[in-house]
């Protein structure tokens, strides 16, 4: 394994099918050696972001760059980069051992040439017993280990992965995600991955890129995406369960409004939506404050169900001015459905999103003397 | 006292026992109707026999209206034509037989009765099918009270076939018997009749023709150029037979491969004055010999009979076979529900494909003939036959050759099928183009490609003409005519071939593709990886189907060539065709087809075997 990382560089890079833009004006730039998920939910472009980064489509407008050189006119196999597909598309009238092989193959590496590298990976995969097996013999994990090294037999300077985990069960999918983060430390290779599962994207890369209606919605860290979302829909696409919203309103006296809230603040629009996180909102029996930062009490409510998750609970509330929120609390908590809470807010974690969505920079909050 | 559950759902289940019954009737039912006709169509094809007699008396001069009714008595009615050129009256009589004798006087319409039943013995086959039958009924009565038998009621199946067999084994003797007398009285009549013609002053020649059967003089027999109606095996059979069973008034023979029955009788020398010399020889008197093809061959009741009594044993033996299942009515239901829905198509596949593929088997093994109601059967001769015969092996050299335009075609087809993927506008036109001689008929097809390939005034010849090429004799020279018809095959598979080549490439998943090109394969290594592979299922169905196809051209063949010239484009099915129905040897040309079958079969199965079997990959 000596091919040096590779960056990958897109520069306003659109891919238009018709009159749809599948892909619209997208920078992004993935740094030698760094694992880059790009997250969205289905039909947000992620897929084909991918695909023109391999090489399988070609760009409308802008240009890819890998390596330091525009390979906008470079086949796919002449691009340095491997890739992993959803289906692995495993070539099923071949051995494992010609899957692996077949890239080399066609390259026209020497047969002892092959057979070493193929060894090699086998060895890596633990696919040394399968290799005279046909893909349609093997597990949906064997055949996701075979794909894994078919991409890595050739040494690219970068990999690319198109939902490589999906198609596998719940338990194999933690495991085989724990590989591919080893592999990665292991190989120090650029991994482009691309997934619609935001846990996945959290826990696996080093950045991560969130795309919706293919357009970037931000790039950033795992903890920056959660913790400082660019706007409405990402705080909304990451996190499980879903952010808590309120919509806001400025009223006559110039502060926004909505339930028990209000925040004052020159504000520069009418409407916006605060947002705050399940888990930063703090619930007692008692108005006590259980969370540090939070002021007791912040509005009292009703129990609508709680789900209880074994190391958390979540309770959804009958939230301000109506709407549906939830906390994520402790299970000592004992609560049921129909029971008082009084929740207070961690209004220093909390987001206040303008009328475009976008993210607006200090945390909200409230006026506290006007607090039910 | 709580009452016991009733059963909600007794319908079919309840009704199983009485249908049990109802098919066994039936089954005896079908037994004695068809002992019954199989003797009314001797009787009838006898009484019409005996009404031509009649009318061969009456063209005799000096016999007339009193030979006939010396034949037949009462039987026979002797009625003028209307003038106004109507019907006779006779003619709409039931069971009567007209005849109108021919050049001698067309006025006149003999009409002769059916031949009156004799008693024939006593035989209890009426009873014991009606005592079956109300077995049966007790049998159902008693069924309908009790649950249903937790096993097959092989007791009661046994006694339904065994009256069903033994029924119809009655029936049969019956129905021997009467034919036996009805063949008898059929033979007398004919004796009857050369001797009535006799007496009446008719030649012996002349009367042995009233008789209106093959027959034979004694001295014919021994010359067969003189025997105009009786087949040569059967007067080289009677030839044959010792003295006592020769003068035997009837008796019955086998020749060639049949039954006859034949009947003898000495004719007085004529009667006539003698218009020779006054010093001729007395003539001697003259032995004739009737024979009559037997009712076992034109009437014989014994197949109909095992097949109504086989069927109706197995029509019971299903039926009984649902009673202990019914005890189970979704079982049963579901069950019925699937014959049901599986009778339709079994029953078109039994009767429409294996019924006629095993018939052509039996005719392949016997000496059939269209027009000769004798078959004799033949046993593996036709196969000796063939398997000597060059002109066949020829044929099917020339198939085989046929056969290598598929490869050929499928390159084509294949190529055209990556050609014209996708849905421009354009392409789709071409793919229309291309298939249309698929949906286009055989005929017209090879009409329109006759005409282009016709030596002087074709269009293709014309324009190779100003090319400065010479004209080609494509149909014309055993050297091209295979050649030329291989090449409009081609231009005829190809846009079928292609159509379904593209399904399969329809069905290649584009990942295999993308992976491969991510791989840095180029296009005709894709090709060769991943497009070839991905359709070798496609590929391998349009070779077999492709091949037998091939082996069964015909169309092509006859309206273009006719087989020729010269036999060059002779191919087996077209072989098969003109030993059927040019020289009349069905036997030969059903043995013909059971061999192409073979060829085929194990063409196939070498595919399967070298091309298929290998596969280990899901």
């Amino acid at each position: 394994m000596t091919t040096p990382p590779r960056a990958v560089s897109l520069r306003g890079v659109e891919k238009r099918f018709g009159d749809v833009a599948a892909v619209a004006a997208v920078d992004l730039d993935v740094r030698p050696g760094e694992l880059m998920v790009l997250v969205g939910p289905s039909g947000c472009g992620k897929s084909t972001l991918l695909r023109l980064i391999a090489g399988l489509e070609e760009a409308t407008a802008g240009e890819v760059w890998i390596g330091g050189r525009c390979v906008d006119n470079v086949a796919p196999g002449d691009r340095d980069v491997a890739m992993v597909f959803q289906s692995y598309a495993l070539y099923p009238h071949m051995t494992v051992a010609q899957n692996l092989g077949f890239g080399l193959k066609v390259r026209g590496a020497s047969r002892e040439d092959i057979g070493r590298r193929v060894d090699d990976v086998a060895a890596l995969l633990d696919l040394a017993g399968l290799l005279s097996r046909r893909p349609g013999q093997l597990s949906g994990g064997q055949r996701q280990r075979v794909a894994l090294g078919r991409a890595m037999v050739r040494d690219p300077g970068v990999f690319l992965f198109d939902e490589p985990l999906s198609n596998l069960d719940a338990g194999l999918r933690l495991r085989t995600r724990d590989e591919i983060a080893a592999l990665h430390r292991r190989l120090g290779t650029t991994m482009i991955f691309v997934t619609h599962d935001q846990v996945e994207a959290l826990s696996l890369g080093d950045r991560v890129a969130v795309m919706d209606g293919g357009r970037l919605q931000q790039v950033g860290t795992p903890h920056e995406i959660y913790r400082r979302p660019a706007n409405l829909f990402v705080a909304g696409f990451v996190g499980s369960p879903p952010i808590n919203r309120l919509p806001l309103s400025r009223g006559a006296d110039g502060h926004l409004a909505g339930g028990p809230f209000r925040f004052a603040g020159d504000w520069a629009f009418d409407e916006a939506t605060l947002g705050v996180r399940p888990e930063d909102l703090g619930a007692d029996p008692e108005p006590t404050g259980a969370l540090p930062g939070a002021t007791p009490a912040d509005f009292k409510t009703t129990v609508l169900r709680v789900e209880a998750l074994g190391s958390e609970q979540r309770v959804h509330l009958d939230g301000p001015a109506g709407a549906a929120w939830i906390a994520r609390v402790s299970p000592a908590l004992e609560v049921a459905a129909g029971d008082r809470l009084a929740v207070s807010v961690a209004w220093d974690r909390g987001h206040l999103f303008g009328p475009d969505g976008a993210r607006v920079a200090a945390p909200p909050c409230p006026i506290p003397d006007l607090r039910t | 006292m709580s009452r016991p559950p009733e059963r909600t759902d007794g319908g079919l289940p309840a009704f199983l026992p009485a249908i049990v019954t109802v098919a066994f009737t039936a089954g005896l039912a079908v037994i004695l109707l068809s002992a019954a006709a199989s003797v009314n169509g001797a009787r009838e094809r006898a009484t019409k026999n005996v009404a031509r007699m009649a009318a061969n008396l009456w063209e005799i001069p000096g016999a007339g209206a009193d030979a006939v009714a010396q034949l037949l008595g009462e039987r026979a009615t002797i009625e003028a034509v209307p003038a106004d050129g109507g019907a006779p009256r006779t003619r709409t009589e039931p069971g009567a037989y007209g005849y109108r004798p021919g050049a001698l006087d067309p006025s006149v319409w003999i009409a002769v009765a059916s031949d009156p039943d004799r008693a024939p013995p006593p035989r209890p086959t009426t009873p014991l099918a009606l005592l079956g039958i109300l077995l049966m009924i007790a049998w159902t009565a008693r069924r309908r009270r009790r649950p249903p038998p937790p096993r097959y009621p092989a007791a009661t199946l046994l006694l339904a076939a065994a009256f069903l067999a033994l029924v119809a084994l009655l029936a049969a003797r019956r129905a021997h018997h009467e034919l036996e007398a009805i063949s008898a009285a059929h033979l007398a009549h004919g004796i009857r009749a050369a001797e009535i013609a006799v007496t009446s002053g008719a030649d012996p020649t002349r009367a042995a023709r009233a008789a209106g059967l093959p027959w034979g003089t004694t001295a014919a027999l021994a010359d067969p150029a003189r025997l105009w109606t009786m087949p040569r095996a059967v007067s080289e059979a009677i030839a044959a037979l010792p003295p006592p069973l020769r003068t035997a008034p009837t008796s019955t023979l086998q020749a060639g491969g049949a039954t006859y029955h034949i009947a003898q009788t000495t004719l007085p020398p004529n009667t006539a004055p003698p218009t020779q010399s006054p010093t001729a020889p007395t003539p001697a008197p003259t032995t004739l010999h009737l024979a009559l093809l037997g009712y076992e061959e034109t009437a014989s009741p014994t197949v109909p009979l095992t097949a109504a009594s086989a069927g109706s044993t197995l029509l019971v033996a299903i039926i009984l076979s649902l009673l202990p299942l019914s005890a189970r009515p979704r079982a049963l239901r579901r069950t019925l529900a699937a014959w049901g829905f599986l009778a339709p198509a079994a029953t078109l596949l039994l009767v429409f494909t294996f019924g006629p593929l095993l018939f052509s088997l039996w005719i392949s093994l016997q000496e059939w003939h269209l027009v000769d109601p004798a078959h004799p059967f033949a046993g593996l001769d036709n196969y000796r036959n063939i398997i000597l015969d060059t002109a066949w092996w020829s044929s099917i050299r020339n198939t085989a050759v046929f056969t290598l335009h598929v490869p050929l075609a499928m390159a084509v087809a294949l190529a055209l099928a990556l050609l014209t993927q996708g849905s421009r506008r354009a392409v789709r036109w071409a793919r229309l183009a291309l298939f249309l001689p698929s949906i286009t008929s055989v005929v017209a097809i090879a009409v329109v490609w006759k005409w282009l390939l016709n030596d002087g005034y074709g269009l293709v010849n014309q324009l190779l003409a100003r090319a400065g090429i010479g004209p080609v004799p494509w149909l014309t020279s055993p050297d091209t005519a295979l050649a030329s018809l291989m090449l409009i095959s081609v231009w005829m598979v190809v846009g079928y071939q292609m159509v379904v080549f593209q399904a399969g490439l329809a069905a290649i998943p584009r990942d295999w593709y993308d992976a491969a090109r991510v791989d840095g394969a180029g296009p005709l290594q894709r090709f060769r990886h991943i497009t070839l592979p991905g359709l070798r299922h496609t590929l391998f169905f349009v070779l077999v189907t492709s091949v037998i196809g091939s082996f069964q051209v015909f169309g092509l063949v006859y309206v273009m060539t006719e087989g020729g010239p010269l036999g060059a484009t002779d191919v087996a099915v077209y072989h098969i065709y003109r030993e059927a129905w040019e020289f009349l040897r069905f036997g030969n040309a059903a043995a013909m087809s059971w061999v192409l079958f073979a060829v085929v079969f194990a063409a196939t199965w070498l595919h399967f075997r070298f091309l298929e079997g290998r596969r280990a990959h899901a």
